[in-house]
């Protein structure tokens, strides 16, 4: 039985593609932190190869994606390649600007949640401790 | 120094209203609240002459056109010739570009600004990158080829262009060859490197990250000197204030590190022995409006009055014209919202109105799906009509700084103009903004003063309509957004590109890179090889290529 | 986490997935320790581990990745262990020291993993001893431990590391004077980072001024580096590699040696 307060939840906060808005990211970096998380907090321009060897280095139960262009459209492309690594428990969100019709796309492709622009801070954290506690319940299921 | 008693009469008689009026106030107003502005100003319900008291007319707020340039950098100003209507523009592939560019142009745009993809940001060619992220941000300009089509039919002789191309100002040097091929001489170009201050863009990343700072410093520096001497009718500088304000930056802090940034560029100048009286006239700078209406106003009017003051005394020029602060302004997608959109036309509406009121010399005014998408074409007419009827309807231009003289403004201005000042005492104190920058002290103000600003917004403190307050039920489908590039065009602008290095001259086009390559090793000034390797034929991702082989690829620094 | 002989091959066979997995289970989980040390015993010693310590502001990060810069380019496989100060209040951490070691984490002889010190005393988290353990029988040439800050963890990554580099800004003046004797008895090599800056020269002469350690015959090195130019990393690269064991066994922190390195 996975308890929450066993150990705080581990979460990337990314940028890929090309966009370098990170004002989004480094808030939720930083709310995170103060919501007792360990982050790994990156720098936009992420290669979608370079998140997903960081998502298994650090061994993140939550990858936050932050878009605000239209860089999500790479976001199916980091789901395969996840799943082509063998990583199967992470849980991905993304927040940022995300039109509703792509919406549907990534959910489709494997994304745990979109968050639009206007959620606050808490809600997103809250989302994210439960999805990392998702995480968690999966890989005791998995075989070492 | 000796009063006549008329005056000392007048202020006894103030003081006596005054009270007055505050045993009013006291006693009617509503729930005691406080207010605070974005850069901590705390300000009173009311100001009278009072808080004029002592102050000098001549040295701080003086005349339009006259320094300190407090109410105005040209005498003028909108009464004599308006701003400048410059709608940044940029999705898709060439000829879309083309195509919504002349119909702003017929709805009222007075001069062009183009921004590219995100792809030549990054210093990419089209046949670089992942297809689905073409021209989805802004359009997609590779060649020679591609900026004729995109500028076709455009008078280059006679419009102003804005190029938002940071370092290595590579569509600079393709609109330049295109005008060689019009035979259009270079002395009647005009514009601006809307995007050139890459300190502004190392901290806030708005822009993209090609090459490592110290080789960025010397490519600006280079490039001005380039423009000084080859292009009389172009600003190569536009100091930028909008990433950091965007980034979170509080409208003092954004004012001080431009202003802080826009002194480093002048010192590399001087440095390399430019005069300042020289390249001071063609420095420009760029800045955000937010919608609180007031504060926007008294940072341009403190900007202008500093920067005036900066550039005589700290720069020591002595050409007025070195002294004058141009600026373009950008209404401010941050706080636009993705909930009921169309109420964004009335932000805009208020944001516009500020920047007219400080003064600008340039402005762009949002589409309302700013928050949603790149600007469907109706939006973007709504964005330039409310340019249009705040300059033709409300007769907001009739006079020159109309505001000059309100007890609130002038105070304000001074109050921001000591917050401003403080920050660039910081920035002076770490040994100026490359070193602070580098420190990452930039960023850690940026950081402190978003997460400020978020908390006020979580925890309702302020109301953002539609968001923490009116809200309503919406259904997100309802609003039309720009859609993407057809697939068909971004494939066929790849072949294009294809076609172009294949037709080419390579021998030229490698020559020329070599050229390139060996000048950024030395001391030559890259931007003239920029230049000439755009003439022969190179594209925006192979000059890129070879400049960030030569000085470095920028790593950028994040702070949290 | 079930330690058997197929986990073991996975680890030795530096599976990524794997090793990260265990130190996972060893932050989280203190019963796995002890299986998991015995596991691992008789394929550690090794890889070359070398404890970064100093200061905030003296550039750890960034001089951590030129050196992983260098290595890479002599060959070599580096895992980089990262701590991070844990929050006292909220018990969160920002853990950016990798930020700074962009331009080689995506290389696959690189593997970075940021530990959260959770409060643990010394500048390094409870387990990063067996973190290290777990790198070194995945087989990593070098495993470079960067902590927290200076004092206390000078001191814990001694026993842990067989080079001890203390990283220094320039420009110390009096505090050189302050520095716990601790510090420098434990250090093996002592940097002046950001050598471009003024003061340098200076901090590296006062530096090579204080006393040796007791009964040590030869002086240890002094070395300035500027990791954003590159200077001097080759030359601390070559300080930490001369310290390799000449001989199997030299080493007396390892229970056996490994045959010549992958």
């Amino acid at each position: 039985m996975v308890t929450e307060g066993a150990h705080p939840p581990k979460v990337i906060v990314t940028k890929i593609g090309f966009d370098g808005h990170d004002r989004g990211s480094r808030l939720v970096a930083a709310f995170l932190r103060d919501a007792g998380m360990e982050v790994i907090y990156t720098p936009p321009w992420q290669e979608v190869a370079t998140v997903v060897k960081l998502a298994i280095e650090e061994d993140a139960e939550v990858i936050g994606i932050s878009s605000l262009a239209t860089d999500h459209l790479l976001v199916p492309r980091l789901m395969n390649a996840l799943r082509d690594a063998g990583v199967k428990d992470v849980q991905v969100i993304v927040g940022g600007i995300v039109p509703a019709r792509d919406e549907k796309l990534l959910l489709e492709a494997g994304v745990a949640r979109v968050f639009h622009p206007g959620t606050s801070l808490e809600e997103i954290a809250h989302e994210i401790r439960n999805l990392a506690m998702r995480a968690r319940a999966m890989r005791e299921k998995e075989t070492p | 120094m000796n009063k006549p008693d008329s005056a000392k009469l007048f202020e006894s008689e103030l003081e006596q209203a005054e009270q007055r009026w505050q045993d009013s106030y006291d006693a009617s107003a509503g729930a005691e609240k406080d207010s605070v502005n974005r850069s901590g100003i705390e300000i009173k319900p009311l100001y009278t002459p009072q808080d004029r008291a002592g102050k000098d007319f001549f040295s701080e707020i003086g005349f339009p056109g006259e320094y300190p340039n407090t109410r105005g950098i040209y005498a003028s100003m909108h009464r004599g010739r308006s701003w400048t209507q410059r709608q940044l523009i940029g999705w898709g592939v060439p000829e879309d570009y083309n195509a919504r560019l002349k119909d702003i142009l017929a709805h009222g745009g007075t001069a062009l600004s183009l921004i590219p993809c995100n792809s030549v940001y990054r210093g990419y060619d089209a046949d670089e990158v992942p297809p689905e992220l073409l021209g989805t941000c802004g359009v997609v300009v590779n060649s020679i080829e591609d900026m004729d089509i995109a500028l076709a039919d455009v008078p280059l002789d006679r419009i102003s262009c804005a190029l938002n191309d940071p370092s290595p100002f590579t569509l600079l040097a393709l609109l330049l060859a295109v005008a060689k091929r019009r035979a259009i001489p270079w002395s009647k170009i005009t514009g601006t490197s809307n995007q050139s201050d890459y300190l502004s863009h190392s901290v806030a990343n708005h822009m993209f990250f090609r090459l490592a700072l110290p080789g960025a410093r010397r490519v600006i520096t280079d490039h001005i000197e380039f423009a000084n001497e080859s292009l009389p009718g172009w600003n190569p500088l536009s100091v930028v204030g909008q990433h950091t304000q965007q980034a979170g930056a509080t409208p003092a802090e954004a004012m001080g590190f431009t202003l802080a940034a826009a002194l480093q560029y002048a010192e590399d100048c001087i440095a390399r022995g430019m005069d300042p009286d020289r390249f001071l006239p063609r420095f420009t700078f760029f800045f955000d409006i937010s919608i609180s209406f007031f504060e926007e106003i008294a940072k341009f009017r403190a900007g202008r009055r500093l920067w005036a003051r900066y550039a005589r005394e700290r720069l020591g020029a002595k050409d007025p014209k070195s002294w004058r602060f141009k600026f373009h302004g950008q209404t401010s997608g941050v706080d636009l919202t993705r909930q009921q959109p169309l109420n964004n036309i009335a932000r805009v509406t208020v944001q516009a109105m500020a920047g007219i009121f400080g003064g600008l010399q340039s402005l762009h005014t949002d589409g309302y799906d700013e928050a949603v998408s790149v600007p469907t074409a109706e939006a973007a007419r709504i964005a330039i009509a409310t340019q249009n009827i705040l300059r033709e309807e409300s007769q907001l231009t009739d006079v020159i700084d109309p505001l000059g003289g309100s007890y609130y403004v002038e105070t304000l201005t001074d109050q921001m103009e000591q917050q401003i000042e403080a920050v660039i005492a910081r920035i002076d104190a770490a040994g100026g903004m490359y070193k602070a920058v580098e420190k990452g002290l930039v960023q850690q103000m940026i950081g402190e003063s978003a997460m400020a600003h978020q908390s006020k917004i979580e925890s309702g403190a302020q109301t953002v309509v539609g968001v923490n307050a009116f809200r309503i039920e919406e259904d997100p489908y309802e609003y039309r957004s720009q859609p993407y590039p057809d697939p068909a065009s971004i494939a066929a602008q790849s072949a294009r590109l294809t076609a172009f290095k294949k037709n080419r001259s390579n021998a030229a086009t490698s020559h020329a890179l070599d050229d390139l390559a060996r000048a950024a090793q030395g001391t030559e000034n890259i931007m003239a090889h920029t230049v000439a390797a755009a003439d022969a034929g190179a594209t925006h991702g192979e000059i890129c290529a070879v400049l960030r082989r030569e000085l470095g690829f920028g790593q950028p620094l994040a702070v949290v | 986490m079930v330690i058997d002989a197929e986990w073991l091959q996975r680890i030795r066979a530096g599976d990524r997935r794997t090793i990260a997995r265990a130190i996972t289970s060893l932050e989280n989980d203190p019963a796995c320790t002890e299986g998991l040390r015995a596991a691992l015993a008789p394929y550690t010693g090794h890889a070359h581990v070398v404890g970064i310590t100093g200061p905030a502001g003296a550039g750890k990060s960034t001089l951590v990745n030129a050196l992983v810069g260098e290595f890479l380019r002599r060959g070599h496989s580096i895992a980089v262990v990262a701590v991070d100060p844990s929050s006292p209040f909220t018990g969160g951490a920002v853990l950016g020291d990798r930020i700074r070691m962009a331009e080689h984490q995506a290389h696959e002889r690189v593997f970075i993993r940021s530990l959260a010190a959770r409060g643990h005393a010394g500048g390094l988290s409870r387990t990063t001893a067996q973190v290290v353990d777990v790198l070194d029988a995945a087989g990593f040439d070098l495993v470079l431990v960067e902590t927290v800050g200076a004092g206390q963890s000078d001191v814990a990554i001694a026993k842990l590391a067989r080079t001890r580099v203390v990283v220094y800004p320039p420009g110390l003046g009096d505090e050189i004077q302050a520095l716990k004797a601790g510090v420098l008895e434990i250090a093996d090599i002592l940097v002046v980072n950001k050598s471009d800056l003024p003061g340098a020269d200076r901090t590296a002469r006062d530096l090579r001024a204080m006393p040796a350690r007791r009964g040590e015959r030869t002086r240890r090195a002094v070395l300035k580096t500027a990791s954003t130019t590159g200077d001097g990393v080759a030359q601390l690269a070559n300080a930490i590699m001369e310290r390799e064991p000449r001989n199997p066994g030299e080493d007396s922190d390892a229970i056996t040696m490994q045959s010549p390195p992958r």
